[in-house]
């Protein structure tokens, strides 16, 4: 069954505010499903997929081989150190979880190359979401596919934004990905809007 | 703050964002664990929390979820871990800085895979460095030790 949360996004309160980062997403101007044209909702999915495919993204939205980069803008294909292998679970392997270094913390990163922590378990996405290595259409075509989005509709892939949000999860995070790191372009608020655009034209994408 | 070592219930007047390293070492006077990087590049200061090795330099006390462990926690001096009794046999240590993190994180291992092979070990051990290079004897005395405990 779908997620189909997207009217209570609509009539919800104005403001869904972050757990602890006081900065509130204001979703009082999305827009109502049908009132986007096309033009506007690729352009929206070309921000969107300018942050789906930024190293900040891609390097745990890898493939079956199950090996998270440390890519950066200038080297994208970096390998994770210590020749780590999450594995079929995405997870780590026996004795060498993610959880080992990364922490489950909503507190700030603030020790440059530390290992990163978020609100959420540390994990690779899983092996359906796979961006690395592909098209723009290809992503697109990815995430407007509920078996295999995590059986998302429109109003789910919306409000997956606002529960990574509550959560301070890795969406949130990659726009305020701490000390020493690149985050994501745009931020949170910019994001949330360019999918609620664009799944309120039927998300469209590129050839 | 409470927090639970080794079997001991202390209450330490720390920061709750305190690496547990350090609320070990210096907090508690727990000095078995090691800091050798502080930013979960070299395995020095892992130790335990409800049974899992964790890198201690990256946990907060205020987010430490669970019972610690450190290597002195984990046996009683005069019945050895087998992961101790085998690191002792194959005279594992050279300067010894980093062993107690390479033992706590071998213990996990063996917890979760009794029967690891060379590429098991590699592929766990391979974020506990050794500057002595005592990789070949790290992991000889994993599988002796995997054996010991296989026959216990």
């Amino acid at each position: 069954m779908y997620k189909t949360l997207f009217p209570l996004v609509l009539i919800g309160t104005a403001f869904a505010a972050t757990a602890e980062t006081g900065q509130p997403l204001d979703i009082s101007a999305l827009p109502e499903p049908g009132s986007i044209d096309a033009s506007d909702a690729l352009a929206a999915w070309d921000r969107i997929h300018d942050v789906a495919s930024h190293p900040r993204c891609l390097n745990c939205h890898v493939g079956e081989d199950g090996i998270p980069l440390w890519g950066t803008v200038a080297q994208p294909d970096r390998p994770h150190g210590m020749a780590i292998v999450a594995g079929d679970s995405r997870i780590g392997a026996a004795g060498w979880s993610c959880r080992t270094c990364h922490q489950t913390s909503t507190r700030p990163n603030r020790v440059e190359h530390a290992a990163p922590h978020t609100g959420m378990d540390w994990q690779l996405a899983p092996v359906d979401f796979q961006w690395v290595g592909r098209t723009s259409a290809e992503i697109c075509q990815q995430m407007r596919d509920p078996d295999r989005n995590g059986g998302r509709d429109a109003a789910g892939l919306v409000e997956h934004i606002l529960h990574d949000a509550e959560l301070i999860g890795f969406i949130t995070w990659s726009f305020d990905p701490g000390a020493g790191r690149a985050p994501a372009p745009g931020s949170l608020q910019s994001h949330l809007e360019d999918m609620a655009i664009w799944t309120a034209a039927g998300m469209p994408c590129p050839q | 703050m409470d927090i639970t070592v080794n079997g001991t219930l202390h209450s330490l007047d720390l920061p709750d964002d305190t690496p547990l390293l350090w609320a070990l070492r210096d907090g508690l006077g727990i000095t078995g664990v090691k800091y050798g990087c502080g930013i979960a590049q070299c395995g020095a200061c892992t130790v335990h929390i409800d049974g899992q090795a964790v890198r201690s330099c990256q946990v907060a006390l205020g987010d430490t979820w669970g019972d610690v462990t450190t290597i002195e926690g984990l046996s009683a001096p005069d019945a050895l871990h087998p992961v101790q009794q085998a690191w002792i046999a194959h005279q594992v240590a050279q300067c010894g800085y980093c062993q107690s993190g390479q033992i706590m994180q071998a213990v996990d291992l063996l917890s979760l895979n009794p029967t690891p092979t060379d590429e098991d070990i590699d592929q766990v051990m391979s974020g506990n460095l050794c500057r002595c290079a005592t990789y070949p004897r790290i992991r000889a005395a994993i599988h002796t030790a995997a054996s010991m405990m296989r026959e216990a």
